[in-house]
């Protein structure tokens, strides 16, 4: 109980400065709107239904680029990590592209697929894949020799190791790879949104933002980070699922 | 055939076969151009001096980005860590915010500040702060009990306590969470240029896609991806050197 | 007709000058059912000679014959025992689905797989702990589910490395005992591989000494010892103290 206490002093008294240096003019109402106009123009896109459509279209754009990433990924990343030739050969051009912007490929992906929802599902499956895919390549290549000597002993055909060994073995930094994705994913379907014109709660902050309408831009930014914190979440609940015997000690 | 040779093999590979299929006609060469047609532009770029201020701008929004994250990260996080009072107060609030995708803060920044560096290096600081503040809590933890005990038998006021005893026990691991905010200071400073922001190397690849300069703008996709990976490589030699010289068991990722 | 001919076997890595020669001329047949103990200090190569047994990998020279057919991969019928059974488990499958693997490899009916598991439990104690991870065991329990899984491949040949080695000295008893039963029940051919000289001894019905730098065969020896064996009366027998004194002499020398 105490802990609640604590943790919602801090947040309400910001709020509650900024209410009133916004009420009594101490700041641009235009820059820093009155948390009340702000949480007003949230109430009123949910309760008249505005905010649903651009929330789920940018929650749709989001899923599938990161779930054709991270299928993409795990097969590739199987692939090369189990393979020693593989990793010895294409290992080191991943990693050179590990730190690239993702975002970055958007001009070309213009370029070549024009202002499109495919353009965005594409600019966001190529910037989600790295993590999963280096992720998985790194579960692969970590997995404890034994445990293929024990297969072979019991005639396991490589299908069956592949999916009795291999697969679960990697899982723990699959998942890892797979949250980095996550957000990645998030983040350019946003920026794709604002770039290309495509509806989205991305465009309708830029459009708030050309519009000066800040309490909507503010409600816009609450929004998506409510969305993200509620994906994340979620995934943690599968991930719990699935390495529930971590735990187990 | 060399360690470093076998990496080399099939990004060479890869260059000589799109050389190949555009010269063939095989590839549009209006959409995807010709790696010698790239390096061209890329040389020309180089040599006419806009590659390299488009790529000071970047790296002076990155950079003032990542000194506002440091400046505020730091002092938050070892606040956060030292003090059990200060984190159940502050943290949960950190914690609601950190979801906040960075880029989702372009509009605001670009309201208050305008175009320019203060706006990209605004958003650049947002996205930066979280990770130096994470790794910094999460320094202070591995602080040994003994010393905070020695602090209090001292009677250190809680700021001596920080700067003299917790601040250089922690540098170590502090700069393996600045190494990690740097990428993500690139990646951003490049997003917010390629979304609004006039200036830098995002721009550049904007106004090479506008004016239908494949070439040019290929080139300095690669060119980001050279400086990102040249930085990343510089960062890791520098923690190497930080570490050595703090004493700290080095290989943290 | 011997379960297990070893002939001329000999392993070497590297090549010219830098060559390390592990094993040389190797000798031994195994009769169908018996147990035969290989002590020898470490770095003498009794793993490696397991593992050729195994199929793990291939002799530089010479050839092995387990039941008139040559070595060339692992099978189902030579099971092997390892010693870390940490590694040698599925930390994220319960213990009757780590047993079942073996089953599964085999191609048995998936309704069938978690019956047949438990039955293995039983007989190795495990019963209780069907359901439980491989991390909420202790070490003997651990080794004991590797036991039960290699059981469960039914196999001809049991090849265990140093398997107790890791255990405290009751818990080594408890499974020395467990194992010589089990084997003779089932009729397994057995290799164990130990450097602890009394369980060498109380276990085989031969035991082959190996010496190092080279690995070679120094000696074999007959136990001639009645079964089945009792851990405080045949460690007291006159002919087990005998054994002891003659292959500690051995080891010593080499």
């Amino acid at each position: 109980m105490k802990r609640a206490v604590l943790a919602l002093i801090f947040p309400l008294l910001l709020l509650g400065a900024w209410q009133l240096a916004a009420s009594g003019s101490l700041l641009s109402p235009a820059y820093f709107p009155a948390p009340s106009r702000t949480f007003e123009a949230l109430y009123q896109s949910i309760i008249s239904g505005s905010l649903w459509s651009p929330l789920s279209a940018t929650a749709v754009r989001m899923l599938e680029g990161w779930v054709l990433a991270s299928l993409l990924g795990i097969l590739l990343g199987s692939f090369i990590g189990s393979s020693r030739l593989g990793r010895e050969f294409l290992q080191p051009s991943l990693e050179f592209l590990r730190p690239f912007p993702a975002s970055a490929i958007i001009p070309a992906a213009i370029m070549l697929l024009g202002l499109s929802n495919q353009m965005a599902i594409f600019v966001i499956a190529f910037g989600s894949v790295w993590p999963v895919l280096l992720g998985t390549l790194h579960g692969f290549s970590a997995i404890e020799p034994r445990l293929k000597e024990v297969a072979s002993t019991l005639e396991m055909r490589p299908i069956h190791y592949l999916f009795k060994m291999a697969i679960p073995s990697a899982l723990p930094d699959i998942f890892t790879g797979i949250r980095i994705s996550l957000a990645i994913a998030l983040i350019l379907a946003v920026v794709v949104e604002m770039q290309a014109a495509q509806p989205g709660l991305g465009q309708n902050i830029l459009l708030a933002q050309r519009m000066f309408r800040s309490p909507e831009l503010y409600a816009g930014i609450i929004v998506l980070g409510v969305f993200g914190l509620f994906a994340n979440r979620s995934l943690n609940v599968i991930e719990m699922y699935f390495l529930n015997w971590k735990d187990q000690r | 055939m060399a360690g470093r040779g076998k990496g080399l093999l099939v990004p060479i590979l890869v260059l000589a076969l799109w050389e190949m299929l555009s010269r063939a006609g095989v590839l549009p060469i209006e959409t995807l151009s010709r790696p010698t047609d790239v390096f061209a532009a890329g040389i020309a770029a180089l040599f006419d001096g806009s590659l390299f201020v488009s790529t000071f701008q970047t790296l002076q929004a990155a950079f003032v980005g990542l000194c506002i994250s440091i400046m505020l990260g730091v002092p938050v996080g070892l606040l956060i860590g030292i003090s059990p009072t200060a984190r159940l107060t502050a943290a949960p609030s950190f914690e609601a915010m950190r979801p906040v995708p960075p880029v989702a803060l372009i509009p605001l920044s670009l309201l208050i500040f305008g175009f320019g560096v203060s706006m990209e290096a605004a958003v650049v600081g947002f996205a930066c702060v979280w990770p130096i503040m994470i790794a910094t809590t999460a320094a202070v933890g591995t602080v040994e009990g003994r010393l905070e005990e020695i602090a209090r038998a001292l009677e250190m006021t809680t700021f001596a306590y920080a700067k003299k005893i917790v601040l250089p026990a922690t540098l170590g691991r502090i700069a393996v969470g600045v190494r990690v905010a740097v990428g993500i200071a690139l990646v951003v400073a490049v997003t917010v240029e390629i979304v609004v922001n006039p200036r830098g190397l995002g721009y550049g690849m904007i106004i090479a896609q506008q004016s239908l300069r494949s070439d040019l703008m290929y080139a300095q996709l690669i060119w980001i991806g050279f400086v990102g990976w040249f930085v990343n490589g510089l960062l890791m030699r520098l923690d190497d050197t930080v570490l050595s010289r703090f004493n700290v068991a080095g290989a943290e990722q | 007709m011997a379960a297990i001919v070893i002939r001329n076997v000999s392993l070497s890595f590297g090549q010219g000058p830098a060559a390390r020669q592990i094993l040389t001329d190797i000798n031994l047949q195994v009769g169908s059912g018996e147990f035969v103990s290989i002590i020898g200090p470490s770095g003498c190569g009794k793993t490696t000679l397991l593992r050729l047994v195994g199929g793990l990998l291939p002799p530089s020279a010479g050839t092995i014959v387990c039941d008139g057919v040559e070595v060339q991969k692992p099978s189902r019928q030579r099971a092997i025992v390892f010693q870390d059974y940490g590694k040698a488990l599925l930390p994220w499958r319960r213990v009757w689905s780590n047993v079942s693997l073996a089953f599964e490899a085999a191609g048995m009916e998936a309704s069938q797989l978690k019956e047949r598991a438990v039955d293995l439990l039983r007989i190795m104690q495990l019963e209780a702990v069907a359901d439980h991870y491989p991390g909420q065991l202790s070490g003997g329990m651990q080794q004991r589910v590797q036991i039960a899984r290699s059981l469960a491949q039914n196999p001809r040949i049991w090849l265990m490395d140093e398997p107790f080695g890791a255990l405290d000295a009751i818990t080594r008893q408890q499974l020395q005992d467990e194992v010589a039963r089990i084997a003779r029940e089932r009729k397994i051919t057995v290799i164990f591989i130990t450097h602890d000289l009394e369980e060498a001894i109380y276990l085989g019905d031969r035991v082959v000494a190996l010496g190092a730098h080279p690995g070679r065969i120094l000696e074999e020896i007959e136990v001639g010892l009645p079964r089945p064996r009792d851990q405080l009366t045949t460690r007291e027998d006159p002919l087990f103290l005998a054994h002891r004194h003659k292959l500690f002499g051995l080891l010593q020398e080499h």
